[in-house]
């Protein structure tokens, strides 16, 4: 009678173990998730699309779609969860801004600064922020959901993620996926796009090499840039603050130990906090929507809208510039601000339609504008909107 | 040794300057009297379930602001009549939120409830912590009515009247709003006004960024047509051949070819350099120093006897 109470006693400790394992809790949900992390991870690893992302977001995806009994603070959506507190700094806009610290104190704006007409390159191709902005409206998405969705089209992750943490939290992890996705793929999405809007002729437009820009320049550009376009969209300040304040740690020369830190160990801690949490936000139950599928084609859409505003930009622009000073449309894609994923698409195009004309250091230009543009553009979003 | 040069004076008046704020009290100008009842006969009750009267104070801040150690009266004569307790819990107010203060002439019934009672034709006032500086005060009107209390139509605001429902500690407006996301969605369906709105702010902000370098070189005065002829002059000088295209104002133009032709020739150099080394090993002998700390003599090897 004893050993029949223990028998049960030890079936039902294990059965209650095992009810607690993933391999009880999965779902169909989960096992596509860690489908898609595996893909990330190879696409990453093999392929070498974007392993700095693709291999954080990819694991965070494995790590957030192990199926678990709720309850014991272990998801990160569970309030006290470890992963939830390194979920805040997604949640609450705190690593985008660092983020954008570290790419500040890397950037080097002499391309902007030495043919500043490059600028409006980049405020043209956030065209397709807002082409997705309607068509997510169209689909019947809020006006909240429609413009986090719409900023996937900035081609800046970080920033899609602080706006999308302001004003549509719910679709964080497919907006921040789609976004990185994205960007990872932008060598497959935008050359079709180049080739189809331009003709032979435009393709092999030669730009007049950048002059040298002096450290004063640079200096007051950090500054002067910060002013001004914080100064029309304040709601923009924790972004575009953090990046010409890293920015100026560079250029100023003095600071090279703190600019070292922000685009050094600084950068890559957060990026690998936020990699890894918007990857694991991924969770099946909460991921796997019929919105999400919506925010992905959108997001597709978004991209393609963002090439086209900044190639035809450009071929109109043209049409205002003297000869000698045309600008080759192949560098209008760079406008959106995948940095520099979007400039190097603009060189390994136009290289192929002449070996001898460079144009990266020219989609550098547009290329850094796009981080600007989509900046403000999340600013006036979140003014409007919020 | 000198703790202060005079280069550091400026700035630290800059300091005391932009500090002098915090002498005044934590950001207490921001407080304000928000809404009031004078006769309670079956509104809010208190913690000790009576009907009194009340004033609600609001935070129109975006940070915390402590009321503690600041005066609250009825009378502009005596600033401090009722000075109301510091380092409490209760009197920290979170930003755009309340605190309510009984005025039941009871203050023995804890730091909320006040040592005077509202009557009409006083005056309501809130008073800094040197009980001098008046940050916000209403004057009660003549006519009041019993149970409908008397506030700002929206927190914080201008305007005064009799509310149509009682708010303590809540948001005066009580009307249904509209977010500005759904009023886009009204005004704008389509998205199609946000795009040019938007977009026009967007290229306004980068004009400015355009314009502004695009004069910033004259401003500055750097001049890049001189620049590029004083190089071309340097090089004349030095004997170092023109670039391609030959002409001055084409000081720094280097084409794509002759870019092309240097990195070539940088990397074959750098690879010639690896190609043609000898294959002689030369081995040295190295001679250490004794040192007890590198001995094995003292190695854990060694079993203790």
């Amino acid at each position: 009678m004893e050993n029949s109470g223990f028998y049960h006693f030890v079936v039902d400790h294990v059965s209650q173990f095992l009810s607690y394992t993933a391999f009880a809790n999965l779902t169909v949900g989960h096992v596509v998730m860690i489908g898609v992390g595996l893909l990330f991870i190879y696409l990453a690893i093999a392929k070498g699309f974007e392993p700095m992302l693709l291999v954080p977001i990819g694991f965070g995806i494995l790590v957030g779609n192990i199926a678990f009994a709720p309850g014991y603070e272990i998801g990160i959506y569970e309030h006290g969860s470890v992963m939830n507190f390194l979920y805040f700094g997604v949640r609450y806009g705190v690593y985008p801004p660092l983020i954008f610290l570290g790419i500040g104190a890397m950037t080097d704006f002499s391309a902007l600064i030495s043919n500043p007409k490059l600028i409006l390159v980049g405020a043209a191709a956030q065209l397709g922020i807002f082409g997705a902005y309607c068509l997510a409206l169209a689909l019947g998405f809020s006006p909240t959901e429609a413009g986090s969705i719409g900023i996937i089209g900035g081609a800046d992750g970080p920033t899609a993620i602080f706006l999308t943490s302001k004003l549509a939290p719910d679709l964080l992890g497919a907006i921040a996926v789609s976004a990185y996705s994205y960007m990872a793929l932008v060598p497959v999405i935008q050359p079709p796009i180049m080739r189809l809007l331009t003709t032979k002729k435009e393709r092999l437009i030669r730009m007049k090499p950048a002059r040298v820009v002096s450290k004063k320049e640079k200096i007051i550009f950090a500054i002067a840039g910060m002013i001004l376009t914080t100064a029309i969209v304040p709601s923009a300040i924790p972004l575009l603050g953090m990046l010409f304040f890293g920015n100026l740690l560079k250029e100023s020369g003095v600071t090279k130990r703190l600019a070292d830190t922000a685009k050094g160990p600084m950068i890559d801690i957060v990026t690998i906090l936020i990699g890894l949490t918007v990857g694991a936000s991924t969770q099946a139950t909460t991921f796997l929507t019929v919105k999400s599928v919506g925010i992905f084609v959108l997001g597709a859409l978004s991209f393609a809208i963002a090439t086209i505003g900044g190639v035809m930009f450009v071929k109109i622009f043209n049409l205002f510039l003297k000869e000698g000073n045309k600008i080759n449309p192949l560098i209008g894609n760079a406008g959106v601000s995948a940095v520099p994923h979007s400039a190097r698409v603009s060189q390994v195009v136009g290289l192929q339609y002449d070996k001898t004309n460079h144009l990266l250091m020219h989609a550098m230009g547009p290329n850094v504008a796009g981080v600007i543009g989509s900046a403000v553009a999340a600013g006036i979003l979140l003014s409007f909107l919020a | 040794m000198r703790f202060i040069s005079f280069k550091t004076i400026p700035v630290f008046l800059l300091m005391i300057f932009t500090g002098a704020g915090g002498l005044h009290a934590q950001s207490a100008v921001d407080l304000r009297i928000n809404e009031f009842l004078v006769y309670n006969d079956s509104n809010y009750v208190d913690d000790f379930g009576e009907h009194s009267p009340w004033i609600e104070i609001f935070n129109t801040a975006f940070n915390t602001v402590d009321i503690g150690g600041l005066y609250l009266t009825d009378d502009l004569s005596v600033p401090a009549k009722y000075k109301i307790a510091a380092g409490q819990p209760v009197t920290r107010i979170p930003p755009r939120s309340y605190v309510v203060f009984w005025a039941d002439n009871m203050p023995t019934r804890g730091i909320l409830h006040l040592n005077f009672s509202l009557r009409e034709g006083k005056t309501i006032a809130l008073f800094d912590v040197n009980g001098r500086t008046l940050i916000d005060s209403v004057s009660i009107p003549r006519t009041v009515l019993r149970n409908v209390t008397y506030g700002r139509i929206a927190d914080g605001g201008s305007a005064w009247s009799n509310l149509e429902k009682s708010t303590p500690n809540a948001n005066n407006d009580t009307s249904d709003k509209v977010t500005s996301g759904e009023l886009f969605m009204q005004m704008d369906p389509s998205g199609l006004g946000m795009t040019v709105i938007a977009m026009s702010i967007v290229f306004v902000a980068l004009a400015l960024l355009f314009l502004f370098f695009k004069y910033l070189v004259k401003v500055i005065g750097i001049d890049v047509k001189k620049q590029r002829q004083s190089r071309a002059k340097i090089r004349a000088k030095t004997g170092t051949q023109t670039w391609a295209g030959g002409d001055d104002t084409a000081g720094l133009e280097l084409s794509g070819e002759l870019n092309a032709a240097i990195a070539m020739t940088l990397y074959l150099y750098s690879v010639e350099l690896h190609d043609t080394e000898n294959a002689i090993l030369t081995i040295n002998k190295v001679s250490r120093t004794y040192s007890p700390w590198s001995s094995k003599i003292y190695g854990l090897n060694r079993l203790p006897k």
